[in-house]
């Protein structure tokens, strides 16, 4: 599938503000096998006075700026195109669940994909006992076959609900409450996910929406979004699953960034210094340009 | 012969001290004889009475109180202080000892060192089964974004600390690595002054030590971390401190005073173009190598904890860049989990092909199968816990297991080991040496500890000769462990030459020509920091002054008629004088202890013993104090005691941007009050005895009596509290004062035009009341003065402190 991505996001702040410092991780990843980066240009207004683009230890393509000037408003503008390759297709070979943590002992390396990273509690996913037992409940023999089951049982037992959680609620709290987003859902599986034993880590990315039969996509309606990704085993590696659809994730996903949490893969964070509040808007827009394979 | 009625020579006081069974000691060997670097010591303690001992004691306790030493407490609100827990016995070892202990730390070092620059390079240690991926993976020290980031200058480690105890063999043990931030040199240098006054007769000849050496190789070490170090465009070496919330704050602006170093702070500081500068009165001033006291974690909430309001965002992008050399590198604490001591000694052997010459207690990660069955097996011999933490040995905390016992709420022991295996470490429990302490005039045994700091210097790692020793408050059974758990006091640590020790000073001894330093460039934290500090301190004494009016009145016949008066215009400021104490006077002077207690690296010793000393007198005296005559006389001794205070620092300090923000903090605050006890108390409708108040609270009684000696009118009261410019209590004096500290701000000469916004504000506030006469200057146009001079505070800020 080749895709346009459009992504604006604009901070209006109350006041003027100093300098100010950010972080962002917007573009589309290059992986390859799974997903190509054609083109890709994120747009800063106004012009920051220092910019650097590059990798961070997960390899995501970020870009560090800042502003010396006194500004009230930033805009960020994306434009990318990305053959996505992945289908979503179940890999084979996934190891029983029983040897993983042999397994994970096993693998003598640091390197970003090794699943050293994503076994222990990281900063926003801390072990939590009714996730975990919720977990063992959902488990199978199976490491592949036991992360579908927990994406399901998440899906099943949730209730999707974008005004009930905001981007700071702590996961068990939304698990508590059996509501949340992508954001909830994600970091619920990963915890049940690491507390049975699978190394688990979160994906951000953009989900393609397909509009009702006769009806026309609705420009910028479409969100970010995120889903998780388990290690089943060497064999099988690294696979993502996107528990607030109940899917593998395939065609529709073009993922941005990898780390253990949201923490590492925060869209946009900054400091500055302002007096008063600040509002923001995003508009997204995935714009597939092959419609007609559509799977 | 001795002199008649002279008492019997009284028993050495070795003669009563007891080791412990089985345990090895300080002062006695194996065989029971005193090991001879502790002779001269024993010997000068025979030699003194029990009184001469009580007194010589309570010298090093002064000294202690007198500099203010003191741990800090976190606390909800509030900042606490704890007494500083000194023993005034030290330890003493011969230097061919400490030589060997110098050399196996120093080994250690070199070992850490390429350990870290494995774990933040290569990770051939992982690669090559040395170490488990997950230890360093789920380390929440190990800092993903530092991965693959060289150090300026090619290394992570400048400065360690090594927690080392004597075993039951006699020889040393390392317990526990300190990489991240070490705490307690600075400590060890107040001790070392405590003791030295403890032991006063004894100490110059006694061939100890000295500890300036080392700071000295240190701070020139620092400076040659510089990326152009060079004597004529002055030090861009800063400390790094989390700020006073720390415990250790004390220790930090200790050492930058006695190193000559700005404290920083992460607000200080601003990224610019990938290059660290200070944010100062001056605007932004580069600075090259920090000795960061502040965690790795808390350094950039850009990219590390996003909560932090104590770092500074950008930093890593600076770090990146190659722009500034941080002391220790960021993320070095990943070398200070327990677990890698289990694996320390085979990566030594791997990498060097060398055995460590001092060995560390012995640990077993439970994450192997044979590890952990062998714990299992051993638990009873054994301090088990989590496996990442930092903390040493007899620092327990969480869940952990002392003996096989489990503590905390986790089920069976067994099931509890087996479930968190990879998450656990087992660790011998140790015996470790006591050493003498003075308990009622007699020697007791007590286990202890030592930290050692060693420093890299161009020639290598250069070693504290001493230290910072901890001392058990019991015997905890032989069990050092749980001895120190239950609580411990702090000692020196004498290193004991064969030879007279050179005199050390910190005076470098580098052979260039002299040049006048520049002084270093204000933070703004700082300015803003004493420019309140001045304040508050005026409007403390403002409040003194009228609730000492209030409180006499209350006591003389015929005094009542302006209580009520002087009890609104109090109100207006939050004070009620009703209570002889007046809560509200006590928190206006605790806000100026909090202004200069985030800026004590800039006050001498004796301006913060004055300070504290009236915030302490002042709320002793609170429970006390009656209303009347006695809360009179107690706000004439508080006047005098701040008094004290002003002349210390206005005598004493250095006329540097520092003290002017003080002095414009105060002349702003003197003049803004005046303005408006004028405007009440000479109003036309004032109460009678109102001007009398206004002269009693601008001090001036004598002087409006010698130039109007006939009559008290409103025009003379005020001309001589407005408009004489000569009177150090009058507005217009102080506009003045405000006037000449904004040109010297500014660097401008006295003539010129003052070339800030706050200059020519002040000018013309200055301006317009140099226009009025005494009866022009009604209570209108007394409040609109008022306005006028407090509106100056946020023209300051704006254009010196933002």
């Amino acid at each position: 599938m080749l895709y346009d991505i459009r992504l604006n996001i604009t901070y209006s702040y109350a006041s003027l503000a100093t300098g100010g410092r950010h972080l962002v991780r917007l573009m589309p990843a290059d992986i390859p096998g799974v997903q190509r980066l054609i083109a890709g240009h994120l747009d800063i207004a106004p012009e920051p006075a220092e910019r650097t683009d590059r990798a961070d230890f997960f390899g995501n393509l970020c870009s560090d700026f800042a502003f010396r000037a006194a500004h009230d408003q930033i805009a960020l503008r994306l434009q990318a195109r990305v053959q996505r390759l992945a289908t979503g297709a179940r890999p084979a070979g996934s190891a029983p669940l029983a040897e993983l943590p042999g397994l994970v002992a096993a693998t003598r390396s640091l390197d970003p994909l090794a699943p050293a990273h994503f076994t222990s509690p990281s900063p926003r996913v801390q072990p939590d006992a009714a996730v975990i037992a919720f977990a063992r409940h959902a488990a199978a023999a199976d490491s592949l076959t036991a992360v579908e089951a927990l994406g399901r049982a998440i899906h099943a037992e949730m209730r999707y609900d974008p005004e009930a959680t905001d981007v700071d609620t702590p996961m068990a709290e939304a698990f508590a409450a059996r509501h949340g987003v992508c954001q909830d859902f994600s970091h619920i599986m990963i915890a049940g996910l690491r507390g049975i034993g699978i190394p688990a880590g979160y994906v951000s990315g953009f989900l393609r929406t397909i509009p009702p039969p006769g009806k026309q996509r609705l420009e910028g309606a479409d969100a970010m979004h995120a889903w998780v990704r388990a290690w089943c085993g060497p064999e099988a590696g690294w696979v993502e699953y996107d528990p607030t659809n109940a899917t593998f994730a395939g065609r529709d996903h073009i993922a941005v960034a990898h780390g253990r949490d949201y923490f590492d893969v925060a869209p946009v964070k900054g400091v500055l210094r302002i007096y008063g509040g600040q509002s923001s808007e995003q508009a997204v827009d995935v714009i597939p340009l092959d419609g007609a394979m559509r799977a | 012969m001795p002199k008649p009625g002279a008492k019997p020579r009284k028993a050495s006081l070795i003669e009563g001290y007891r080791p412990l069974p089985g345990v090895p000691d300080e002062l006695l060997d194996a065989s029971g004889a005193m090991r001879p670097a502790w002779a001269p010591l024993i010997a000068h303690l025979d030699s003194l009475s029990a009184s001469d001992l009580v007194s010589h004691v309570a010298r090093g306790e002064q000294y202690l109180r007198e500099a203010g030493v003191y741990f800090r407490r976190y606390g909800a609100t509030t900042l606490g202080e704890r007494d500083w827990p000194f023993t005034p016995l030290p330890i003493v070892l011969p230097e061919a000892e400490w030589a060997q202990i110098a050399e196996g730390l120093a080994q250690r070092a070199d070992l850490l060192e390429a350990v870290a620059a494995d774990l933040y390079g290569p990770n051939r240690l992982v690669a090559e089964g040395h170490l488990p991926a997950t230890l360093v993976g789920e380390n929440p020290e190990w800092l993903r974004p530092l991965v693959g980031i060289a150090p300026r200058g090619g290394h992570f480690l400048h400065f360690l600390a090594f927690e080392i105890g004597r075993g039951p063999d006699g020889r040393w043990w390392v317990l526990g690595d300190r990489t991240e931030a070490p705490s307690g040199a600075g400590f060890a240098l107040e001790n070392r002054v405590a003791s030295s006054r403890v032991f006063a007769e004894h100490y110059p000849g006694a061939h100890v030590h000295r500890l300036a050496g080392f700071f000295r190789a240190f701070r020139d070490a620092l400076n040659g971390l510089q990326a152009n170090a060079s004597v004529l465009s002055g030090s861009k070496v800063g400390i790094l401190t989390p700020g006073p919330m720390t415990d250790t704050y004390y220790e930090h602006a200790y050492i930058a005073r006695y190193l000559g170093m700005p404290l920083l702070e992460g607000a200080d500081l601003t990224v610019e173009g990938d290059a660290v500068k200070v944010r100062t009165v001056s605007g932004p001033v580069p600075i090259d190598v920090l000795w960061r006291r502040l965690d790795s974690g808390w350094a950039d909430p850009l990219e590390l904890h996003d909560n932090s309001y104590i770092g500074t965002p950008g930093l890593l992008s600076a770090i990146r860049a190659g722009s500034v050399t941080l002391v220790n590198a960021l993320g070095v604490g990943v070398l200070e989990a327990q677990a890698m001591l289990a694996f320390l000694p085979r990566i030594s052997e791997a990498l060097t092909g060398q055995p460590l010459k001092m060995p560390n207690i012995a640990t077993w990660w439970c994450g192997g199968s044979a590890e952990l069955e062998h714990v299992r097996a051993e638990a009873g011999r054994m301090l088990i816990g989590p496996a990442l933490a930092t903390r040493l040995p007899f620092e327990t905390d969480g869940t952990h297991a002392l003996g096989g016992v489990l503590r905390g709420d986790e089920g069976p022991f067994d099931d509890w080991l087996t479930r968190n295996a990879s998450g656990l470490v087992g660790q011998e429990l140790v015996t470790l040496s006591t050493t003498p302490v003075l308990v009622g005039g007699r020697l007791e045994p007590r286990p202890m500890t030592i930290r050692v700091f060693l420093a890299r210097t161009p020639q290598g790692w250069v070693t504290m000769p001493g230290g910072f020793a901890r001392i058990a408050t019991g015997t905890g059974s032989g069990t050092a462990a749980i001895a120190m758990a239950q609580g411990s006091s702090v000692a020196d640590v004498w290193v004991l030459s064969d030879r007279a020790v050179p005199e050390e000073t910190m005076l470098s001894r580098t052979a260039h020509p002299f040049a006048r330093a520049e002084g270093s460039a204000l933070p703004a934290r700082a300015a803003d920091n004493l420019f309140w500090l001045g304040r508050y301190v005026e409007r403390t004494e403002g409040v003194l002054r009228l609730t000492r009016a209030w409180n006499a009145r209350l006591a003389e016949d015929g005094g009542a008629a302006l209580l009520p008066e002087i009890a609104a215009f109090l109100q207006s400021y939050g004070i009620d004088p009703v209570v002889p104490m007046p809560p509200g006077l006590i928190q206006t002077l605790g806000s100026a202890v909090t202004s200069a207690s985030q800026i004590r690296d800039r006050f001498s010793v004796d301006g913060w013993a004055a300070l504290t000393d009236l915030d302490k007198t002042m709320r002793r005296m609170g429970s006390t104090v009656t209303a009347g005559s006695d809360a009179a006389l107690a706000m004439g001794v508080l006047l005098r005691k701040i008094a004290g205070f002003s002349g210390l620092v206005h005598e004493n300090m250095y006329r540097a941007a520092g003290w002017r923000f003080l002095t414009i903090g105060r002349s702003l605050e003197r003049a803004a009050t005046m303005a408006d006890v004028l405007r009440v108390f000479t109003a036309e409708d004032a109460p009678t005895g109102s001007l009398d108040l206004a002269i009693e609270i601008g001090d001036s009684a004598m002087t409006h009596r010698q130039r109007y000696p006939v009559t008290t009118r409103r025009e003379s009261v005020v001309d001589l509290l407005a408009l004489d410019a000569q009177n150090p209590r009058s507005i217009l004096f102080h506009l003045n004062e405000l006037r000449e500290q904004a040109e010297a701000l500014a660097g401008q000469p006295q003539a010129a035009a003052p070339g800030t916004e706050f200059g020519r504000r002040i000018l013309e506030v200055q301006t317009r009341l140099a226009l009025h006469s005494p009866e022009s200057l009604t209570p209108e146009a007394l409040a609109t003065l008022r306005g006028d001079i407090l509106a100056l505070s946020g023209v300051l800020g704006a254009t010196y402190l933002m």
